[in-house]
This record gives structure tokens, sequence and C-alpha cells, in this order.
């Protein structure tokens, strides 16, 4: 079932005024930020512009130091991590942040944890409740691995994992969480040509299958003009541009932030 | 540097497949292989289980000159072995599972231990309450419960405490996480031992302790209808009868291990283990997770305490340090943080140990190794050689005696465990530049 | 007034964990086993070997104690430094809790070693410095064996600030305690500067062995109650602060002097290690960075 090519009917995720500092450092300045649902949204600029510190902040492992950030209609600004998550908002990391002694099959798993229901008393009494859960969870999360092309190996060791396919369980697992939004950082990061597209045509299918949005960040301009229907540019914790690929690739202020004033004249 | 230890690590592995091929270990691995999947898993558990629980019956039998150990432990001993291995086991579920450095786990014992002492002995002579007991004349002062409902008791309360003490102290990082669990392990045992004037209410008897506590029993009627034991301490063998049920509790608490390990909250206290930012990006409630994993772990130490309390037939602040504490530790780190079997074979050694094991081989070696005069008491020195234990396995081999994952071609790879080097650097939750790209500790693995 | 030089000793032995702490985030358990095992030595040196006691000289007494002090501190300097090389140095890259557990694990083997050498006894030295009292004022004395204590801290204190402003090598401590990576490539050799100031805690922790000598007796675990107490001061004034090491210290043997003290409503000795830990506790769940230290968000 493919998805019309006209998004947007509401915003999922509106992040307004956000201001991150860490001292007397300004990582993000009084950002503007909305995230529509079932969207693709690209979010670029140079190293250190604040990224994946805005990131952090969405998904509650930073304070945002001002600002409100709404999900999904709640107020998540000040929400701890797993709270967030629940709410519908799964992530990715930059380095890859993938439980290393357990399985492929048992990271997905974790990615379940929210919403799954197993207490103590059942798991130690072994009621058929919870077995009939984990059995289905064991089922969907061996889905997930086979929709990510790693159910060949989903009882191997996360951390003995060939690195494209690490990329891809973070993703299985975060899709685990069934999130309503996903961010990716920077996903493909190390990877060859050819691995980069492979991964592309798995956005491409997550995106028809799933029907999330998606927020990614990305240093890989094909990548990003690619697949993006919006591209934001920060730098230096500010957004400097905002559009299509097409308007960005062109926008002066960002040719000046990427290769500096000298580019421009 | 980690290139050599790699290469190192690598000739090892093709020596030791090497040898295995040559041994025809081989061969009797392929007939095991064989054999239904459930016979192998639980085979070797059984036929562990049948030598525990028959051991009173050929312990006689055993040689009473063993060379170096001298002689096997008596059934008394092993009660105590058994209670301290099933102390472990609860502390497998804090430091090994869920990966808190848990300093304090004394406190936990103590408290079951404690209970005990109020509800089944004349300690609180204000008040007449006799339920279930045994082996007491019904006029007798005190709270008198069932020891069988004392347990229960003993656990809930001990649980209870661990979640009170968890609330200030899981929110802290690792190292601090480690010093307040230890300054707990120390408050408490401290509160027991000058407790005995609170305003003039004495509560647990001071240095004196708790004593005598009730012993355990079925009571008169299922003594006489079915031929249980009334009260362990009336019976002949009573240190059989107290064997028994120690292994029963042992039995019990992995029982419910393997359970949760193999269970969602097990999954998530591995997970926080690994990666607690992580984890909690995948929506794990990190501090509920964690204070769960000290109230199980609490649990069942304050049942071994009560256990081992209305064995000992008292409660006395001298058994409560921060040594013990440090000696559960060692057995989890020896057997393998997360692996209950290794903690279990790794507790029975140190529990042996420490209980005769040392003073048996102390004697060994004075009579046949060091030159005659020089007598070595190596029973003093335990926890020297505790922590020689703790620093060697942190140096070289740090998951442990068994591991806690086995994995296919164990024989052929080196094992790995919870505290290898990670993949990549990882920096913390809250720090600039968290989830920023480190630099990859070792070669990046490519497809 | 007590509370002053007890807090002396603590002090100097909470600097031992904070130098530590700052430099590798490492939290030194057998710090205080190193001090207990110091103590022990130096007790034998001065009975056994400068044969000092009452009876011997002033200036007899001055001398043996200052070569004592010394050798006390190079002592301690090498055992702890020792215990780095030995033992942490293999873990370096290893995740914390593997170096924590192996520290634990060191306290306990310096301390059988201490077992080991010096027995179960308590060990102490003849009353070397006379507890008449320099001023007695009112109902408050203080006499000279703590007015000696204080005498000892306080240049040793102004010389450790001179070391760590002033010197290369302070520098690089501080350099490395912030940086390691960045003061690697600034030309910094961090391992030496890393056994450098296992050295300086190890040496701090010999003088304050010496001083406590002056007063009290050792035993082979004496290090475990005096290492708590002393890291409770440590992280009382900042963790990683020097300055808040040494106020922490003195707030923490006021607290322990009031305790133990002649007033009415004092608890008593057998309440002090509660109190500390109590305090730790507060301090660690309310003020994790101490009263001097800097706010460092903690992680959840």
């Amino acid at each position: 079932m493919s998805e019309p090519a006209t998004p947007v009917t509401g915003n999922l995720l509106v992040a307004d005024d956000v201001r991150k500092e860490f001292g007397g450092l300004i990582a993000v300045n009084d950002l503007e930020f909305t995230i529509p649902e079932r969207s693709l949204v690209s979010l670029i600029g140079p190293n250190g512009a604040g990224k994946t510190t805005f990131f952090n902040m969405l998904t509650g492992l930073y304070r945002a130091t001002s600002g409100t950030i709404t999900f999904d209609g709640q107020d998540v600004t000040d929400r701890p991590p797993h709270a967030i998550t629940k709410l519908g908002v799964g992530r990715t990391f930059q380095n890859i942040r993938l439980f290393p002694q357990m399985t492929a099959l048992e990271n997905v798993l974790v990615g379940m944890h929210s919403r799954l229901k197993g207490g103590i008393l059942g798991s130690i009494l072994g009621l058929p409740r919870v077995r009939r859960e984990e059995r289905e969870a064991t089922e969907k999360a061996r889905e997930l691995l086979q929709f990510a092309g790693l159910r060949r190996v989903d009882e191997e060791l996360a951390e003995s994992l060939a690195y494209g396919d690490q990329r891809r369980l973070e993703v299985a697992r975060a899709l685990a969480t069934e999130p309503k939004l996903l961010l990716l950082d920077e996903p493909t990061a190390g990877m060859n040509p050819q691995e980069t597209v492979t991964f592309m045509d798995f956005v491409d299918k997550l995106r028809e299958q799933r029907q999330l949005a998606i927020l990614l960040i990305e240093h890989d301009m094909k990548v990003v003009m690619g697949i993006s229907e919006r591209v934001t540019v920060l730098d230096y914790g500010e957004k400097i541009a905002e559009g299509t690929p097409k308007e960005i690739q062109t926008d002066e202020r960002v040719i000046e932030a990427y290769l500096g004033k000298a580019a421009t004249t | 540097m980690p290139r050599r230890r790699d290469r190192a690590r690598t000739s090892a592995r093709a020596y030791r497949s090497e040898l295995v091929q040559r041994s025809g270990l081989r061969a009797a691995g392929t007939y095991w292989d064989r054999l239904p999947g459930p016979v192998r898993t639980f085979a070797p558990a059984l036929a562990l289980l049948a030598l525990a629980a028959t051991y009173p019956f050929y312990l006689a039998n055993l040689p009473g000159n063993f060379p170096v150990i001298n002689e096997f432990p008596s059934v008394r001993s092993a009660v105590t072995i058994i209670v301290f291995t099933t102390m472990a086991v609860g502390l497998n579920v804090v430091v090994g599972y869920c990966g808190l450095l848990d300093l304090g786990y004394v406190a936990f014992y103590a408290i079951g231990a404690y209970t005990a002492g109020w509800l089944a002995s004349g300690q609180f002579q204000q008040v007449k309450l006799h339920f279930g007991s045994v082996g007491i004349t019904h006029d007798a002062r005190g709270i008198h419960i069932s020891i069988w409902l004392v347990l229960m008791c003993a656990a809930a309360l001990t649980a209870m405490g661990g979640i009170l003490i968890g609330l200030p102290t899981l929110r802290l990082r690792g190292d601090y996480l480690a010093i307040v669990t230890l300054g707990f392990g120390e408050i408490i045992p401290q509160f027991v031992r000058n407790a005995d004037s609170l305003h003039g209410f004495d509560l647990t008897h001071g240095t004196f302790g708790i004593s005598p506590i009730d012993a355990p029993g079925f009571g008169e009627t299922l003594h006489r209808r079915v031929g249980l034991p009334a009260s362990y301490q009336q019976e002949f063998n009573a240190d059989r009868l107290f064997f028994w049920t120690a292994l029963a509790l042992l039995l019990l608490t992995i029982f419910c291990c393997i359970r949760l390990r193999d269970s969602r909250l097990g999954r998530a206290w591995i997970a926080i283990r690994e990666d607690e930012t992580a984890a909690g990006a995948m929506g794990i409630p990190l501090m509920r997770t964690k204070t769960w994993a000290y109230a199980i772990g609490a649990f069942f130490g304050g049942a071994a305490g009560a256990y081992v309390a209305s064995f000992n037939q008292g409660a006395f602040p001298s058994q409560f340090n921060f040594n013990i504490s440090v000696f559960l530790l060692c057995m989890v780190i020896l057997g393998g943080m997360g692996s209950i079997w290794g903690v279990v074979i790794a507790g029975v050694i140190l529990s042996w140990l420490n209980v005769e094991g040392l003073a048996n081989i102390g004697t060994w070696l004075n009579n046949n190794v060091f030159p005659s005069g020089h007598n070595i008491e190596v029973a003093k020195y335990q926890f020297g050689i505790y922590g020689v234990v703790i620093v060697l396995m942190m140096m070289f081999r740090p998951q442990g005696l068994i591991p806690e994952r086995r994995r296919k071609r164990e024989l052929e790879e080196g094992s790995h465990g919870p505290l290898d080097e990670p993949v990549y650097e990882l920096r913390g939750g809250d720090e600039p530049g968290a989830g920023e790209r480190g630099e990859p500790k070792g070669p990046v693995p490519r497809g | 007034m007590i509370g002053l030089t007890q807090g002396s000793v603590y002090a100097l032995v909470a600097l031992g964990y904070t130098l530590v702490y700052g430099i590798l985030q490492l939290i030194n358990f057998a710090h205080g086993d190193v001090f207990a095992l110091t103590g022990l030595f130096s007790s034998t040196l001065i009975v056994s070997h400068f044969n000092l006691d009452e009876s011997s000289g002033a200036l007899v007494i001055l001398g043996g104690l200052a070569a004592t002090f010394l050798i006390a501190m190079a002592f301690g300097a090498v055992v702890n430094a020792t215990i780095e090389l030995v033992a942490y140095r293999r873990l370096r890259s290893a995740p914390r809790l593997a170096v924590l557990i192996t520290a634990v694990g060191m306290s306990f083997i310096v301390q059988n070693i201490s077992l080991a050498v010096f027995d179960v006894n308590f060990r102490s030295v003849p009353p070397l410095i006379s507890d008449a009292n320099v001023f007695a004022i009112g109902g408050v004395h203080y006499n000279w064996q703590a007015f000696f204590v204080i005498l000892v801290t306080f240049p040793v204190l102004v010389l450790l600030t001179w070391l760590v402003k002033n010197t290369r090598q302070g520098k690089a401590m501080r350099a490395t305690s912030q940086d390691p990576e960045a003061s690697a490539m600034m030309g910094i050799n961090v391992n030496r500067t890393i056994s450098f100031t296992f050295l300086l805690a190890g040496g701090l922790a010999g003088i304050g062995a010496v001083l406590f000598l002056v007063e009290f007796n050792i035993r082979y675990d004496t290090g475990f109650e005096l290492g708590l107490i002393a890291f409770t001061a440590a992280v009382l004034g900042g963790i990683g602060n020097l300055s808040g090491a040494v106020l922490g210290a003195i707030i923490i043997g006021m607290i322990q002097a009031f305790n133990e003290g002649p007033f009415l409503w004092a608890p008593g000795s057998d309440w002090t290690r509660s109190i500390v830990f109590g305090i730790l506790i507060a301090i660690l769940v309310f003020r994790p960075e101490g009263l001097l230290g800097e706010r460092t968000p903690e992680g959840a």
C-alpha cells in the first residue's frame, strides 16, 4: 500500500524557540522547527551546528534550556527519554549504540519494551498470557529483522555484525518502539556508495510501508537531496535556510556556511 | 596495544581448536550435539541437582583424607555454603544482570536476619503472638510466627528496604552508586549494633543480637498425619532437614532468576547494563527498572538472611560487615557476572573456602609445604585472597569462569563478557557531545 | 579545635582521593589502606629503628620525626604508584565498573598485607609530643599534639598548592584531568602524569599517617573507616577540587568532634560512621558537586 504524494495533514512535532546552552556555549539558539506528519525532513549543517544536540533534546536526553517541544499534541519538553519513546519517537544514534552482548533479536525485543506488558510475577510464574505475549513479540521482532534484511543473523551478537548490518539493526530496533516519528542520526556514515544506495532504498520502503515521519541528520548530500521532502540547514545552532532540496542547493547562505564566504564571491 | 593482544588471541584460539580436535573432544561433542535439545539443557543441571540433594547420604563414603583439602564439608557447613550461594545469586541480579555495583548487599542479609529475629523469637517480650510457631511452648512471650511465613515476610520487608535504599541511590552514576550502597551496607549493621535503646525501646538487643530464633517445622498435626518433622531443631537429623530446605531455597532462587532473565524485565536489565542511555531511548524506564533489580536482589538476600538466622538460632551484629558484601561480590565476579551457573559454582567454592576450606588448605600447606615451625594461618588472610581473586579476574578474565553467554563454537572463539572494550567510545547521556561520534576503539567491522 | 586536628589528617587523605579522582575519575578504594600500611610502617620506624620515646631529647625527636615524615612520604608514594602500575593501568580502557571493582580488590589486598606484616594488634608510638596545653582559654584548651598536626599540615598544603599551580607537573596534572587526549596531543606524557598523581597522593597519605600516629593508634583495618570518612570529606567539598577537599575535611572533623565530644546530646562515637555516611548520601543525592564543585550534569 503506497502513500499518496501529498502528506502534511498536521504537524507531528513542533519545537518552539528551543534553546540549549552548555555553560557559556549556545549549542541551539532559539530554534523553531516543525515536522509534518508522515514527512521526510532532513537536517543538515556543518559539524558542530547543533544537529545532534537538537536530536537529543527531542528525545529527552538533554533538557532544553528554554523553549517548548510538542509532540503529537503533548508537551514533551521536560519528559524523560523513555516517556517520549513511549509517545512514539524512535531514534538511532550517530555512533551506533546497540547492546553489544545481546543478539540482534534481543536488541529488537528491547525496543519493544514499552509496547509489551509482561511483569515480574507473570514472568516468574510463566503465565500463559505472558508466554503468548513473548511468542508474539518474538514473531514480530523476526518480521522486523526480515524487513531490515537481517533475518539470517538474528541470533548473532550485535557486536559481531557487519557495520552495515549494525546500522540497519539500529533502525529495526527503533522501529520496534512503534514510532510515529523516527529520528535517524547520520545513518549512512561510514558506508560505501553501494551500502548507501541500499540504505536509501530501505528508507523508501520504510516510508511506504510504515506511515511514519522521518527526521534525518545527514552529511551525504546525495542521500539528503535524493529522498528528502524538506531540508533544514543549521549553522551555529540557528536555522539559516529551509526548503525543498532544490531550493537549498542554490541558497547562498547555505553554500557560504559549508564552503565559506570565498565560495560565493 | 590492542593488535598485539588480538594476534595473541587468534593464535591461542587456533592452538585451542587444535587441541580440541586431537583430544577427541570433538567426537564427544558431536555425540552430545545429537541428543535432543531438552536433554542437553536439563541433563547437566539435573545431574548436579541429584549430586547435591543426595550429598548427606554419600558424604560418609567420601574419603576423609583427601589431598590438600583434607575432608569434605559436613552437612551443617553445607547449609551455610548453600545460603551464601543463594545470596550470591541474588547479588548477581543487581550486579550481573543490571550492572549496578552494589557494595552493600550485607544490608539485605542483615534486614532479613533481624526480621526473623523480630518475628520468631522472644525479643519482644511486651507481646505474646503465636502463629504457626513450632517447638515453642504456647505461653512463651514474644512474637513467634511460623518460619515459612517469616521467610516470606523477611523477603518482602527486605525488598521494601531495597526500594527505599534505591530511591536516593539508583539515580547516581556507577562509582557513586557503589559508595552509597557501601554506606548503607555500613549504616544498617551499625544501626542494629546500637539500637538497643531507642528512647528506651530495645529493637535489636545491641551487640548481643537476637537469640534464640525459632526453628522451621511443620507442626504437630502434620507430623502426626504425614510424618513431616514438627520442628527441625527437635529432629535427630536436623542438619539434613536444614540442608534440604536450604537447597530448595537455592533452587527456587535460581528458578526465579532464570525466568526473569529471559523475560521482558531481564532484557531491560541487561540493556541497561550494556548501554543505559540507549536503553532509556528505547523506552525502558531507568529508575523503575533498576529499582526492580534492587528489590529482587534484596528479596532473595532477605529470605536467605532470615533462613540462616533461623538455622544459626540467632542474628548477631558481628555477622554483618563490609567484608561480606565484597565476599559475595567476589563470587559473582569469579563465577561470571550475569551467569547463574557460574555464580553458583563460584559461590559454592568460595563459601566452602570461607567456612572450612581455607583452614584445611592452610593445615595441609603448613604440614607439607612450608618449612616446619613456619605456621601460616591461611584462613586469616582470606579477604586478601578474595581481593587477589577479584583483581586477577578483572585483569585477565572479566567475563568470569563460566561466561554469561554460551556461544556456538565457544571452544574455538574466545568468549567475551560485558566488561569487554566497547566497539566505539561511547559518551554519556548529558555531556556535550552525547551521541557524537567518538573514535572507534578497534578495527571497525565491515561487511 | 579537636575537629581541626582530625580534619587536618582527613584533609591530607582526602586530597589523595580527590587528586586521583580528578585525573582518572576513579575512587581509589585502596587509598585508605595505603594510609594504614604507611602508618604501621612508620610506627615501626619510630619505635624500633629510631628508638624514640618520651625520654628522647627534643632535638632527637624532631629529627627523628622529620626523617619519618620523609620516609613515610616516600613509602606511601611508592606503594600508591605501584598499585596504579600493577592494577589500574592495564584497565585504563576498560569500563569504569571494572576498575572500580579492581580498586575494591586492591583495597583488600593492601589491608591483608598490613595484616600479614603487622598482625592484628594496634600499633602506636609513645607520646613524643607533649600534651601540655599551648593555650587554654576558658574551657577550651589546645594541646601541643594537636597544634603539631596543624603546624605540619599547613605548610604541606601551601607546598601542594604551589606545586599544582606553578610547576610543570602540576599543570600537566590539571590538563590531564580535564582532557587526557588533548593533553597527550600537547606532548604531556599522560602515563607519567598519572603516576605522578598517585605518587603525590600516596605521599600526602604518608604524612597524614605519621600525624595520625601522634595522637592515635593504627591497625591494619584503620584505613577502611578513615578512608571512607576522608572520601566523604572530598565529596563534601567537591570531588576533584583541592580546596574543597580541605574544606570538607575540616567540616567533617568538626562534626566528628562534636559527635564524639562531651556534649550531652552528642550521639557518641558508635554513630560516627552512620552520620558520616548519612552526610555522604545526602550530598550525593542533593548536591553531588559538593560545596565548591562545579555543577556537572549527572547521567540519568
